[in-house]
């Protein structure tokens, strides 16, 4: 050792520790970027919103919405109602198919089954929702039209189950993580008292697992009231309030509809025009609360896990007071029910209900522990085989009806007639800029952020504002998305329907999915590997750069192929941001574009005709192998380097 | 060596994980080119005072510093001392064998590599010096291209070894060395320790008072944070001044 190279050991001007600096502020910028973005949408929002045409109350409380009339009223409330009796019926449905088909997953199949299910189930989140909605407007609404001879299938029961199938993949998924997250050693603890699997998992897993179900279903509502597309196509879009409220085959119509409908024909500046921001700022404010009390319940268990939580504070009520506040609450709901049953059917079919309970209430008394695991399990098996034939019916259908349109010319060439003609290649390669472009924008951002996470901060409060503005972005409808682009980049830059709004609007909703997965992924790359090269020298970035990055990249892959696979099958936020049903290649960045989820909402809804059909089922079709692609291969990376990175 | 008979010191060193103090007025000088056995029951600071010699903890969030160490009669935790060339100065063997999940030889090569020496012939100079120096040459010159999760415990911690010495450390620092590894691959080590006191100084910490009394020339005693006892390594164990000390070794020698 020289004495001049020990006297540089404690001085830090070099060269390279600017490029560190450099590195680092270019990161933090990123990383508040996503707070920025949450707080310019609501920004946005409001500012558009205001002036209401009329005062807030009315807004909210007025019972008829009719913007173009001549004596324009603009009272929100049947859209309110609209919104909460969809996502309600949704959640009947979806509730206990999802939680069934999670303890099914997580306890019941084997290795082997669960791991050809699991993904299988993932699979479902990431069909398009204009194919659920093609496939609802196809095929459910005219099975409720004949089935019950109504006068119009498309109504809130079409709504609630294709919402409801919509919503099982996330609930599922949220759910089986929790019920996974049991400590093994509780289950083994209960089986060694001689209980039965089923009293296991009744008594001893799922009580242990029900906060982290609870913020499944609560994302799960986030999902139903967010959704655009598929209730836009199959509700009827009647702003009216069902008479009586439980009739299920009324058409209604909802904020999300509301504003898909409407926003693209409405006159710049008219009162109008500010109440359709009012029902974007409160679809905002409803998600958010949704989400933010999922992110909280989330957030609680986890610290639980990590055992990081301050001491517990003793409670103040005794566990025998609690015991009959519990015992008030069955109570409570049981009284509910039965005036539930009341109001449907009447005292007849109340006094039907109430002896089929106290039947069923002492034959579960008098059986066999054995035998009540086998009603059980066969209950959690028939939700998985319901999900998974909705699921092979979905599919099924799509591919037969699509197939049917698919050849070379419609690969190739652009629509004519309207689309009942020629093919869909414009809307194809549409949809491929839009992706490419988004994920361009999203992939620097997502990981920048998340190194900055991970890597150069340590946990406090700012990680956890822009982890949670991450986690709020995330469960931000996309039709919010779109407003957001349409008030800022179409109006306020004054770009008006270009290709690049699309991509930055698309970037934007992908962020967080980029954002979290790479997250995980640097997480997972254990400390002891950075503490490895820091001690031979190594600075932090480079730290990062030669030995974090790379064991990370499958998992930042599989993140940003989710965010392309997302991006490629929205609708919502790019139809009147970005595209037009054009048969014209764009030739620039501001220029609109034809997208295959455009393509097909338009031939479904607008064009008539059996022929216009048939072309929206081929595109459906290839639109759905299009993401799913994106996703099986998302899907079989991880699994692949999941086996292969043991540490 | 400059001046100074010592090349670690520490005074007044006082360090919190959060609220919790985990070390409490430690005072250790280390000689040049001894062996330095910290030993203590679990939790006693001296995974903690190791990883004060080369600033690992200031990796750790929540930890606060107060008092200084000396290095070359210089203060290491002065705002203006850059961490990073500490580390290049003073290398550090891990409780757990830690290789990267590249080749043999790319773990060698990365400590010169992050340091700018990119010629292929003087690194491949250094990988071979520093197996040798590890005594891994033998057992790994002919899979040097495969990658290094595939060696045994026993050949990843020696791989650990030679990456620290790769970058010609003044200072070796190990940190339980051996917890993770059979007795085999132990003697193994401890061997090596003895090779490598011929060059280097070597700080080692260990839960083990045999093997602190096999390698080591000086030991030091701690006890919930504090420096009990720090003297040459035969009067700590053969006649300990303190109680404390004492009540420790008999206690585990039975």
């Amino acid at each position: 050792m020289t004495a001049k190279k020990r006297q540089s050991l404690f001085f830090n001007f070099q060269k390279k520790y600017f490029k560190e600096n450099v590195i680092k502020i270019l990161l933090i910028i990123i990383a508040i970027f996503s707070i920025i973005v949450i707080f310019s949408i609501l920004f946005f929002l409001v500012r558009e919103s205001y002036p209401l045409p009329t005062d807030i109350w009315t807004f909210l409380s007025g019972e008829k919405w009719r913007p173009t009339s001549a004596n324009p009223q603009f009272g929100a409330y049947p859209l309110i109602i609209g919104t909460l009796l969809v996502t309600l019926g949704a959640m009947i449905f979806a509730v206990p198919l999802s939680v069934g088909s999670a303890i099914f997953i997580s306890e019941i199949a084997t290795p082997r089954i669960r791991s050809i299910i699991k993904p299988i189930i993932e699979l479902l989140a990431g069909i398009p929702s204009v194919v659920y909605g093609f496939f609802g407007l196809i095929i459910l609404v005219d099975w409720i039209h004949d089935g019950f001879g109504v006068p119009t299938g498309e109504t809130w029961l079409a709504g609630s189950i294709i919402l409801g199938i919509m919503a099982i993949p996330t609930i599922t998924s949220v759910a089986e993580d929790a019920i996974n997250a049991v400590p093994r050693h509780y289950k083994e603890g209960s089986l060694a008292m001689g209980a039965t699997r089923w009293q296991t998992i009744s008594k001893v897993v799922i009580p242990s697992a029900l906060s982290g179900i609870t913020a499944a279903i609560i994302l799960g509502i986030g999902r139903a009231v967010g959704e655009t597309m598929a209730v836009l196509m199959i509700c009827g879009n009647s702003p009216i309030i069902p008479e009586p409220i439980w009739n299920v085959f009324t058409p209604i119509r909802t904020l999300t509809s509301t504003l898909g409908i409407e926003i693209g024909e409405v006159p710049f500046g008219s009162g109008h025009y500010h109440a359709l921001f009012g029902v974007a700022v409160l679809l905002l404010i409803i998600t958010l609360i949704v989400n933010i009390s999922a992110v909280y319940i989330l957030g609680k268990i986890k610290e639980k896990q990590m055992a990081l939580g301050k001491k517990k504070k003793k409670s103040r009520i005794s566990t025998e007071i609690l015991y009959k506040i519990k015992r008030g609450f069955k109570a409570i709901i049981i009284l509910f029910l039965l005036m539930f049953c009341y109001l449907i059917g009447g005292l007849v079919f109340s006094a039907i209900i109430i002896t089929i309970g106290a039947i069923l209430f002492f034959i579960l008394k008098k059986i066999s522990q054995k035998n009540i695991q086998k009603i059980s399990f066969t209950i959690v098996i028939i939700s998985i085989i319901i999900v998974l034939s909705i699921l092979s019916i979905l599919l099924g259908y799509i591919i037969f009806n699509g197939s049917g349109a698919l050849n070379w010319e419609f690969l190739t060439a652009p629509h004519r007639d309207l689309g009942r003609q020629g093919g869909i290649v414009t809307a194809l390669l549409g949809t491929l800029y839009l992706a490419a472009g988004a994920i361009a924008i999203a992939l620097p951002v997502g990981v920048g952020a998340a190194i900055y996470l991970v890597e150069y901060t340590k946990e406090g409060k700012i990680t956890k504002i822009i982890r949670t503005a991450a986690d709020l972005l995330n469960g931000t409808p996309s039709i919010v998305f779109g407003l957001f682009g349409f008030a800022f980049l179409v109006l306020f830059l004054g770009w008006g329907r270009v290709l690049l709004a699309g991509q930055i609007t698309l970037a934007f909703m992908i962020i967080p999915t980029v954002l979290r997965t790479s997250e995980e992924a640097l997480k997972s790359v254990p400390q002891s590997i950075r503490e490895g090269s820091l001690a031979v020298g190594a600075t932090r970035w480079q730290t990062i750069k030669r030995v974090v990055l790379p064991p990370a990249s499958p998992g930042i892959i599989t993140g940003a192929i989710l965010g392309i696979g997302r991006a490629a099958g929205e609708t919502a936020p790019i139809m009147f941001i970005a595209v037009t049903f054009s048969a014209f290649w764009p030739t620039s960045f501001f220029e609109p574009v034809n997208a295959l989820s455009y393509h097909i909402l338009v031939l479904a809804t607008e064009v008539p005709g059996t022929e216009a059909k048939a072309a929206a089922g081929g595109a459906a079709l290839v639109l759905l192998m299009l993401v799913i692609g994106f996703y099986l291969v998302a899907i079989l990376i991880r699994n692949y380097y999941s086996k292969k990175m043991k540490w | 060596m400059s001046k100074g008979e010592y090349i670690i010191e520490t005074k007044d060193l006082n360090l919190w994980y959060n609220e919790k103090q985990a070390l409490i007025d430690v005072n250790l000088n280390i000689k040049p080119n001894k062996v330095t056995a910290l030993i203590g029951p679990s939790g006693c600071g001296k995974s903690t005072l190791i990883r004060c010699f080369n600033r690992m903890n200031d990796v750790i969030p929540g930890c606060k510093i107060k008092g200084h160490v000396y290095y070359h009669n210089k203060d290491m935790y002065e705002p203006k001392v850059d961490a990073v060339e500490i580390r290049k100065k003073i290398g550090m063997v891990f409780q757990k064998p830690n290789p990267f999940p590249k080749s043999v030889y790319e773990n060698i090569a990365y400590g010169p590599r992050v340091q700018g020496i990119n010629n292929k012939k003087k690194l491949d100079e250094i990988v071979e010096k520093s197996l040798h120096a590890a005594a891994l040459w033998e057992e790994v010159n002919d899979r040097l291209n495969e990658s290094a999760i595939g060696l045994s415990g026993g050949q990843q911690q020696r791989l650990c070894i030679a990456r620290s010495l790769a970058i010609e450390p003044e200072i070796i620092l190990m940190d339980e060395p051996c917890s993770a590894l059979d007795p085999i691959a132990t003697a193994k080590i401890e061997d090596l320790i003895n090779e490598l006191k011929k060059n280097y100084p070597v700080i080692i910490v260990t839960h083990n008072m045999q093997q602190a009394a096999r390698v080591s020339d000086y030991t030091a005693y701690m006890y919930l944070g504090k420096m009990i006892e720090y003297g040459e390594t035969k009067k700590i164990f053969e006649n300990p001044k303190e109680e404390l000390t004492e009540n420790y070794i008999t206690g585990r020698f039975g």
